[in-house]
């Protein structure tokens, strides 16, 4: 395989773009199916099923009682109704302390219940998303305001805008915060200091940590500075500085199967990948480099298998992801970690790196993902696919094996071009929510069509964050406020809360006096 | 069933459309009311007016959107299926109604927009404040409108709760005080008693002072005199006068220090417990406690109190202690002693049966003195007779002559004021009687000639009238306030108006006025007269006139009766979409009067008001006149250059 492997590559360096039958011969579209895709194929069904009632619901779980759904199909179900009534939430309000645009927001990833928030008042924010404060209108809303905040008073505050404000990945003990005034500071959530202190060369538009890293403590920062520069925690000092982008880096994104690999977007346009082992970036995005489906053609990979050596890079990739891509796909938690960690770097170490020269890789490395600059990166959860907002007001989605543009034509009208913009998909990356002006839509990842529209804030939506595990969705915008965006309460809740409340819900009816 | 529900919707839809196709500042309340029967009764005709406001909220003109918005309102408030269809888009509403947004600003005509802006403002903070609870939506475009962008929002519910808490807080406090008082007056209650017993009884010894030693005089006097000579009635009658008015004036070096005392205590008592009684009764009227036994008692004292003071206060006075008096200084200390005296000598002289000439002089320069100093304040000095006259009104003639007498300006003919005697004839300018001179008694003006002289001459003043402002009702709302004598250019001849700018009938107006014309009887008569006359000549005419209207009216009506038969059999069968139709060309006829002079229609708001300013503007501004500017000008400076240099060609 790995002899394979290298033959394509080499191979894919030499063909011209021209003759690439990728991108040339039309072709039939193939989606894979498998033994082992059920558990998406259920997914997909489960999102399709948008009007799904209470009756139907009751049915499901007269089947799980019998055994007849398996659990996780069953609460995929259940989770993809809940987001499919996905409203405004009346009931839970966060009371923002922030007096500038909400830039960042990430609920923590080891309870799901502290939703953190970066401003560009210089101000971080943590709420309890479960727990209200305080009630409000005879105990019908929710007041989740912040439990800490810390702002430009703070002795060691940030002096401007925080871009970035992001979760320690392992526990809530630590946040990391990144600033337009070059800093980057670690936090100690429980005594709110800084614990360590990174000074960057230019202002910082993202900060990302590997949620599955074990090995490494490395914040990926992307600053005005075209150098993407890796901060170690536990050493308080940079570990890396790659080169590579020709602009700021706006936005940085760790694989979510590979803790060595990282994502990079530009204001070049250009989406780099990076194996922090080695020198360089391994791969850079081209929108012209496209394939039509989720993955590339079976029959055609079929035929390249036999006729072997001879074809494209991209088709020998794809050869090899086909002929792995069952077992790896029924494994894909925690588990599929080696094999996919095993993977890309077999990939790099085995020849391109070397084989490719620079002087060859200028053709590749010129490549752009988007026009203009990438505002915004989003890896799906199972870390095969990639999507890219850009400052053209595109959104694609990439296949991060093939490194191709899958070329879904998402129904984005205008996204905002100035600043990073924070992208939310569910758990079983069905859906992908973009900030898009004044609203959040959202997208179904396969077709691109919208599927809903969140609006309600009055100034631009910066950033969103999904928490599949309350399927809420959290928005921030410029109009300094973070909206809830929860499942519709069944009618028979809501009444019995009033009952529990001992009010009644009479003062919101019709009041027809003539 | 789908053909019947689209009818309907085009019912609403017309319903709404009507009611935003007008200039009037309001939604005909026709119309709405017809617009909410129609929407109360399903679900699926809000659901389309939802729709169609949000479609007219987006026309280019304030006007519909300002009538769109009205009835948003109506609805919102009352159904809540409406407020959940409105709510998902409230950003939007806020936007076309607020205008926040800085690309979309609201469009013309400007003053309507700001209304609009107002009004929408005001209604988001109603909406907020009834249903903010229920809806996020409206919390959100509430605290962005207000907090972010600081609007300002009228706080109609907050200021009333503040003003209502401010008046309670105030009553509260009146009522600690009166408490507080009602408590020292529990502490006190003896201690005061007695104190106003003790003055009480100081009096009561002081008047039997008095009395005694009144008795004591007259009694001699009695003696002294005949007895006969007072024997019929009259006399004795008249004696027993005289000697009360003796009593109360008796005051001699023996009691003359019973008197201070007891004109001491007397202010005492009319000054502060009088005062402090009253003053005690109004705190228990007022004050509410939970043992009423208390109260009702020391009032029912109080009020015993008070009628016993009063009663001795009258003794005191009978006594001839007289707390006017005091008062009569106090006023005096703030008029002029000047015209007090002057006052008092007119007094003396009106009643004087023998006024001679000097005293007749005395009086007028006495007048003339107080003339010469405040003959600026006119006004100031008659109140000042008006009040002598009330305060000394046991004379009855001087009023009478105060009535009678002409005010006059001062003027050099009061020197000479009712004199009829020869005047010495001055001929160096000096004064006549001193020794600078010989005095030549030959050289004498006669008195008619001074009489001549003294012809007294009054500047014609215009009696300053009122102009009344035209008040005739404002486009944009308000009355005209323009002041014309007669007729008011925008809005015609000045009539009476009521309050709201209508024209008060004028009929009435002139049978009110008429009865103030003449007093005298037989010019009124003959006015009636021929006001008749007239009245039943107008009337005719109005007749004639009515009649042909009539003719007329009843000719158009019947054309309109024709229209509406031949629209209502076009119209669909529903009966409301034709109650509408008929409606609508009602109220076009009825504005078609109006119209003619006017002719305010959607468009014609949108059309900029020609100024003066832009009259003057296409005057001058055109081409041609410009050129014949620049050519004067230019000819000028040719004449000037030829005159600097006349050699130069």
């Amino acid at each position: 395989m790995h002899v394979s492997l290298a033959q394509g590559l080499q191979y894919c360096g030499l063909c011209s773009r021209g003759s690439c039958p990728l991108v040339t011969i039309p072709r039939p579209i193939f989606t894979w199916a498998s033994p082992g895709d059920n558990n998406t194929k259920g997914l997909k069904i489960g999102g399709g099923g948008w009007d799904k009632d209470a009756r139907t619901m009751w049915k499901e779980i007269g089947d799980r009682e019998f055994g007849k759904l398996r659990p996780n199909l069953f609460t995929n179900r259940i989770r993809s109704t809940r987001l499919s009534s996905l409203q405004l939430s009346n009931y839970k309000d966060i009371v923002s302390p922030h007096r500038g645009s909400v830039n960042s927001l990430q609920v923590d990833l080891t309870e799901g219940r502290y939703l953190l928030s970066g401003a560009s008042d210089a101000s971080v924010a943590i709420y309890d998303v479960q727990c209200a404060t305080n009630y409000e209108g005879g105990g019908l809303l929710a007041k989740h305001k912040s439990i800490i905040n810390i702002d430009k008073q703070h002795d060691h505050g940030h002096k401007y805008a925080i871009s970035s404000a992001i979760w320690y990945p392992i526990d809530t003990g630590l946040f990391i915060t990144g600033s337009y005034d070059h800093h980057i500071n670690v936090w100690d959530t429980n005594t709110t200091q800084v614990v360590v202190n990174f000074k960057m060369p230019g202002k910082v538009y993202r900060t990302a940590m590997s949620s599955l890293a074990t090995s490494h403590m490395l914040i990926a920062a992307g600053t005005e500075d075209v150098q993407v520069r890796l901060c170690d925690i536990a050493s308080g000092a940079f570990a890396h500085t790659l080169s590579g982008h020709r602009d700021g880096v706006m936005t940085a994104e760790w694989s979510t199967s590979n803790e060595w690999v990282l994502i990079t977007g530009g204001c070049d346009g250009a989406i780099r990948f990076w194996d922090i082992r080695r020198a360089g970036c391994f791969r850079v995005l081209n929108q012209s480099h496209s394939q039509l489906g989720r993955r590339p053609p079976l029959l055609e990979r079929a035929a390249m298998n036999k006729v072997s050596s001879s074809k494209s890079s991209s088709t020998g990739q794809s050869s090899s992801v086909k002929a792995r891509a069952p077992q790896r796909k029924m494994a894909h938690g925690n588990g599929s970690k080696q094999s996919a960690v095993s993977k890309i770097p077999s990939q790099v170490k085995s020849s391109a790196r070397q084989r490719l020269h620079p002087g060859m890789l200028s053709s590749q490395d010129h490549a752009t993902a988007h026009y203009g600059a990438v505002i915004g990166l989003k890896v799906t959860e199972d870390g095969m696919y990639l999507l890219s907002a850009g400052s053209d007001s595109r959104l694609r989605l990439w296949d991060i094996e093939s490194g191709c543009n899958t070329l879904v034509n998402f129904e984005t009208v205008r996204l905002q071009t100035g600043k990073a913009i924070q992208l939310a998909t569910t758990q079983d990356s069905a859906l992908v929510f973009v900030p898009c002006m004044t609203s959040v839509k959202v997208f179904d990842v396969w077709s691109g069509k919208t599927v809903l529209s969140f609006r309600g804030h009055y100034e631009h939506v910066n950033c969103c964050w999904y928490s599949s595990q309350d399927q809420e969705l959290y928005t921030g915008g410029n109009d300094r406020k973070i909206l809830v965006w929860s499942p519709t309460k069944f009618v028979s809740d809501e009444l019995d809360e009033w009952i529990k409340r001992g009010k009644a819900s009479a003062l919101d009816q019709d009041n027809w006096s003539d | 069933m789908m053909e019947e529900e689209r009818e309907k919707a085009v019912v609403v839809v017309g319903l709404i459309e009507n009611a935003t196709n007008s200039t009037a500042a309001e939604v005909d309340p026709r119309l709405l009311k017809a617009i909410k029967y129609v929407v109360r009764n399903s679900d699926s005709e809000l659901r389309l007016a939802a729709q169609t406001l949000m479609n007219l909220m987006k026309r280019d003109h304030s006007q519909v959107r300002y009538l769109a918005l009205l009835i948003i309102d109506e609805l919102f408030m009352r159904s809540k299926l409406f407020r959940t269809l409105l709510v998902e888009n409230l950003d939007q509403l806020l936007t076309l109604s607020v205008g926040f947004r800085r690309n979309l600003p609201l469009p013309a005509p400007p003053a309507v927009a700001s209304v609009l802006r107002l009004k929408a403002i005001e209604f988001l903070e109603k909406w907020n404040a009834s249903y903010g609870m229920y809806y996020r939506q409206l919390r959100l475009g509430f605290d962005y409108l207000k907090n972010t962008l600081r609007f300002q929002f009228p706080n109609l519910q907050a200021n009333g709760v503040r003003i209502q808490q401010e008046r309670r807080e105030r009553e509260m406090r009146t009522k600690e005080i009166l408490l507080n008082k009602f408590e020292t007056l529990k502490e006190n209650f003896p201690s005061i008693k007695d104190e106003l017993q003790s003055t009480l009884d100081e009096i009561g010894e002081c008047l039997e002072i008095v009395t005694a030693t009144n008795e004591n005089v007259p009694m001699d006097l009695l003696d002294d005199e005949e007895m006969e000579e007072f024997r019929s009635s009259e006399l004795r009658q008249i004696r027993l006068d005289s000697l009360k008015e003796a009593e109360k004036v008796q005051e001699t070096g023996d009691n003359k220090v019973v008197f201070d005392v007891l004109r001491e205590l007397y202010k005492l008592l009319v000054m502060k417990h009088l005062v402090s009684v009253q003053e005690w009764i109004s705190v228990l009227v007022r004050v509410e406690v939970a043992d009423n036994r208390f109260r009702d008692s020391a009032l029912k004292e109080f009020i015993d109190i008070r009628n016993h003071l009063r009663s001795v206060k009258k003794k005191c006075e009978e006594a001839g202690c007289s707390l006017p008096d005091s008062k009569n200084h106090e006023e005096e200390d703030i008029w002029e002693e000047g015209t007090i005296e002057s006052f008092e000598n007119w007094n003396s002289a009106t009643l004087d049966k023998q006024s001679d000439d000097s005293n007749i002089a005395s009086t007028s320069t006495e007048v003339k003195k107080k003339a010469s100093k405040n003959s600026n304040k006119k006004e100031d000095s008659n109140e000042k007779m008006d009040c002598e006259g009330s305060g000394t009104e046991s004379n009855p003639q001087r009023s009478k002559f105060l009535a009678e007498a002409p005010v006059m300006k001062w003027g050099s003919f009061l020197d000479n004021w009712d004199k009829k005697r020869d005047v010495l004839a001055n001929q160096r300018g000096l004064e006549l009687e001193n020794h600078w001179g010989r005095v030549d008694y030959d050289a004498v003006i006669p008195a008619a000639k001074i009489a001549e002289l003294n012809v007294q001459a009054t500047v014609y003043e215009e009696d300053p009238v009122e102009i009344q402002p035209c008040r005739a009702r404002l486009s944009k709302g308000g009355l005209c306030q323009r002041r014309d004598l007669r007729v008011c250019p925008f809005h015609g001849p000045i009539i009476p108006r009521d309050d709201e700018g209508k024209p008060i009938n004028q009929t009435s107006l002139t049978e009110e006025i008429t009865p103030d014309f003449g007093s005298n009887l037989v010019e009124q008569l003959a006015k009636q007269a021929v006001k008749n006359i007239r009245d039943r000549d107008i009337e005719e005419v109005k007749k004639r006139e009515h009649d042909k209207k009539a003719l007329k009216r009843a000719k158009l009506a019947k054309v309109r009766e024709h229209n509406d038969a031949v629209l209502r059999e076009l119209a669909m069968a529903s009966t409301s979409r034709s109650s509408a139709v008929g409606e609508d060309i009602e109220t076009t006829n009825g504005e078609r009067s109006s119209a003619r002079n006017k002719k305010q229609t959607l468009a014609s708001m949108l059309k900029k008001k020609v100024t003066a300013k832009d009259r003057l503007a296409q005057r001058l501004l055109n081409t041609g006149a410009r050129d014949a500017t620049t050519r004067q000008l230019t000819l000028g400076e040719d004449a000037k250059y030829r005159e600097a240099f006349p050699n130069q060609w």
